[in-house]
């Protein structure tokens, strides 16, 4: 089924809420899986994947340890807060290319590479083993297939782009993953009660006259 | 002499101002109106096809310089024990698409298996909205009996209701599937927020008139007479309006706040004028005069707007008073009028004295409409280079006033907004009452704002924000929040939006009066009925010489 990319990137924030991420990565992973369907990926089935993988519980052992340096660790960087912190510190890939891994499903780092090509306003290149992509920020150029997890990313200001993606006005998601979506933003939604039926949405004079 | 300055964030912020403003030229049906005849837009009925017992389909286009919309309505037989303004409703009077371009029969065949379902059926990008609207009941049955019989409506019942039908949503920007306001935001027709919705609401209040004709007949039969004219031209659309609006204003700062900022912008523009031609002193009288008519014919049964009702009544009879003693037209009239009616009148009468003063001005204020919508993408990305200084100084700019409050008290922090899961729109509850913590929505930024200025204290004032933010994902939303601030001084409302007094009509009045509306009446503290385009020129009547000032009633009216 055809999607807005207003409706995927609803669902995505409230399913990376449910997923237990705190609003502001849930807002950010909204907006990195609609760039992704805006490129003509399946942003819906790359979210999918990250909140299936659980790291919002133990959050802290998945992100960088330390900003300055490389950020290599032992467990799987979670792309959503991972990626958040690359365009926070956007502005150092202008002194140094920055080596991070592992990184699970860095498809979901190329929007923030993106938003990081947007604040420098150069082109950034993602790099691993097999594939490289590049964005100005507003479209993409990728080659080679993306891994599930990938062991190092080189990410550096460089790269131009002349054949970039045309953007996509819909989304196509594949259902399983929006299922997964949907399943995540459930848990967001509080049970409905007989008392939240009736002054919740605030009842009042009568509606029908 | 310098210039007057837009009026500070933290007066205009609060709720209680936000839940006293007045519609003005910047609204966007009035952006909407001067536009289509502006650029002489022509209408057609292609299709009516609707039966005696008021059930079919009807199509009405609007043609502009570059496009054509059509609405596509299907009408229904509703049973009266199904007939609710809830947004729980699962049935309507009518329904409604906005059609990007002119539907064929395949098109309409499609839609009409699921724009009738609302909620449950999906449209797609060739949609621009998706609504539905209820009859007034009363008035419908009387104006289908009476036309039927040759007589035209009671005026004092038209009078007392206003509308024949009143929307219950209007969906755009995605929803069910529709087009994303980024799909259309560049089309000039449609750049202002709200147009695509505001020209389906104009285009349902034709249909609206002609189907209570059309019912007359089928009932009536050679004995029916039309509608006339002047009567038609007194209804107008109405719109129940419940909570799911409320968090609109929370969750678009940037958007809020180029509105208030382009009002606030006109407002300073003119209170600048040096001074007024006597034509310009003059225009102002009469649009007073009018409003006095308005606000004559504003009605509600609700306590809290009784009382702000009568505080207008009063304000307006002062503000006669003032006019009627001074000459308008030296010493920077627009501001003096403004400078006392802040000691002198209540909210309601300030803020509608400042809307007003922008009415012989059009120069100064018209082309602000081109500065509302938000194309300012980027304001979303942190600057995580930002010292944490500054980030609490942004902070301290916008709630200043909540970082002295005690969030634990449970008269702060007494309510708390969720999203239910029966009918996944938002809703207000009591934290202490019901179970609904764990599902509390963002939409409370001061408590936040608060809590994020306290965890930034013991961070080093220069470092990066970044680094907090490392450690502290729970605060992102607020910082970026305070970041847009910097770009967006108006896109906070500066009240507690989570007290045990907190009003959201007031959040949905700030909202609705953008939109133009009038006649606000508040059916509970968290839902409300509006009126839309009472008095506009329908599409064969409409002239660039009516197509503005029609939201001011004339006495002959």
């Amino acid at each position: 089924m055809s999607y807005a990319l207003n409706e995927v990137e609803a669902t995505a924030k409230r399913a990376a809420r449910g997923a237990g991420y705190d609003w502001g990565l849930a807002e950010e992973a909204a907006k990195a899986a609609r760039w992704l369907c805006a490129q003509g990926l399946d942003g819906a089935a790359v979210l999918a994947g990250v909140l299936d993988a659980g790291f919002a519980a133990g959050l802290p052992a998945h992100v960088p340890q330390d900003l300055q340096g490389d950020w290599l660790a032992q467990a799987p960087l979670c792309p959503l807060a991972s990626g958040a912190a690359l365009s926070d510190c956007a502005a150092r890939l202008l002194q140094a290319p920055l080596k991070a891994g592992p990184v699970f499903r860095p498809a979901m780092i190329l929007p923030f590479a993106a938003m990081a090509a947007r604040q420098i306003g150069v082109c950034v290149t993602v790099e691993g083993e097999g594939f490289q992509a590049v964005t100005d920020g507003i479209g993409l150029r990728c080659e080679g297939a993306l891994p599930d997890t990938a062991a190092q990313l080189t990410i550096r200001a460089a790269g131009s782009l002349a054949s970039a993606n045309p953007n996509c006005t819909r989304a196509e998601p594949e259902e399983a993953a929006w299922a997964v979506l949907n399943r995540f933003a459930h848990k967001t939604y509080a049970p409905a009660t007989e008392e939240s039926r009736r002054l919740g949405a605030g009842a009042g004079l009568s509606d029908n006259d | 002499m310098s210039d007057i300055a837009r009026r500070d964030p933290d007066r205009v912020m609060r709720l209680a101002r936000l839940g006293s403003l007045h519609q003005s030229r910047l609204s966007f049906m009035r952006v909407l109106t001067r536009r289509m005849a502006r650029e002489n837009w022509s209408f057609a009925r292609p299709k009516f096809d609707i039966d005696a017992k008021g059930v079919g389909v009807a199509v009405y286009t609007a043609t502009g310089p570059a496009r054509t919309y059509s609405l596509i309505a299907f009408a229904h037989d509703l049973p009266p024990e199904m007939r609710s303004d809830r947004v729980i409703a699962t049935a309507w009077d009518a329904t409604f698409t906005l059609f990007d371009g002119v539907p064929t029969d395949a098109d309409i065949a499609r839609l009409a298996k699921n724009v009738p379902y609302q909620e449950a059926g999906r449209v797609d990008e060739k949609s621009l909205s998706v609504s539905r609207a209820n009859r007034s009941v009363r008035l419908w049955a009387h104006f289908v009996d009476a036309l039927s019989q040759g007589r035209q409506p009671d005026p004092a019942q038209v009078e007392a209701v206003g509308y024949l039908m009143r929307t219950t949503a209007v969906y755009g920007s995605g929803k069910l599937g529709a087009a994303d306001r980024e799909a259309i935001a560049d089309r000039p027709e449609l750049s202002t927020p709200f147009q695509a919705e505001m020209l389906s609401v104009y285009l349902t209040r034709v249909f609206v008139r002609d189907l209570v004709e059309h019912m007359a007949r089928a009932k009536g039969g050679d004995q029916a007479v039309p509608l006339a004219p002047g009567t038609a031209r007194r209804l107008g659309i109405g719109n129940s309006t419940g909570l799911g609006m409320a968090p609109y204003i929370v969750n678009h700062p940037v958007l809020f706040n180029n509105w208030i900022m382009a009002r606030e912008e006109a407002i300073a523009r003119v209170r600048s004028v040096e001074t007024a031609t006597p034509e310009a002193a003059d225009f102002f009288r009469r649009m007073l005069r009018r409003s006095e008519l308005s606000a004559a014919r504003w009605h509600s049964e609700h306590p809290v707007q009784l009382e702000k009702l009568a505080g207008l009544a009063k304000d307006l009879e002062a503000l006669a008073a003032w006019v009627a003693a001074d000459d308008l037209l030296g010493n920077r009239p627009w501001d003096r009028l403004i400078r006392w009616s802040e000691d002198a009148l209540g909210l309601e009468g300030q803020e509608l004295a400042a809307s007003l003063i922008l009415e012989p001005y059009a120069e100064l204020v018209d082309g602000l409409s081109d500065c509302m919508a938000d194309t300012n993408k980027d304001a979303f990305i942190i600057d995580g280079a930002m010292p944490v200084a500054r980030v609490r100084e942004l902070i301290m700019n916008s709630f200043g006033w909540a970082l002295e409050l005690d969030w634990s008290a449970r008269e702060n922090c007494a309510r708390a907004w969720y999203v239910s899961e029966e009918k996944l729109e938002p809703r207000m509850g009591e934290r202490f009452e019901e179970p609904i913590a764990d599902y509390e929505q963002p939409l409370a930024p001061a408590r936040d704002a608060a809590a994020a200025h306290a965890a930034l204290a013991g961070w080093d004032a220069d470092a990066p924000v970044a680094a907090f933010l490392l450690h502290h994902p729970e605060h992102r939303h607020t910082v970026r929040r305070a970041q847009m601030s910097q770009a967006a001084p108006y896109g906070e409302i500066r009240s507690n939006t989570i007290s045990d007094r907190v009003l959201p009509i007031d959040m949905l009045r700030a909202k609705l009066s953008f939109f133009g509306a009038t006649h606000f009446d508040p059916r509970s503290d968290r839902w409300v009925r509006i009126c839309m385009y009472a008095g506009a020129p329908y599409p064969e009547d409409l002239t660039t010489a009516n197509a503005d000032l029609w939201v001011y009633p004339e006495a002959d009216q």
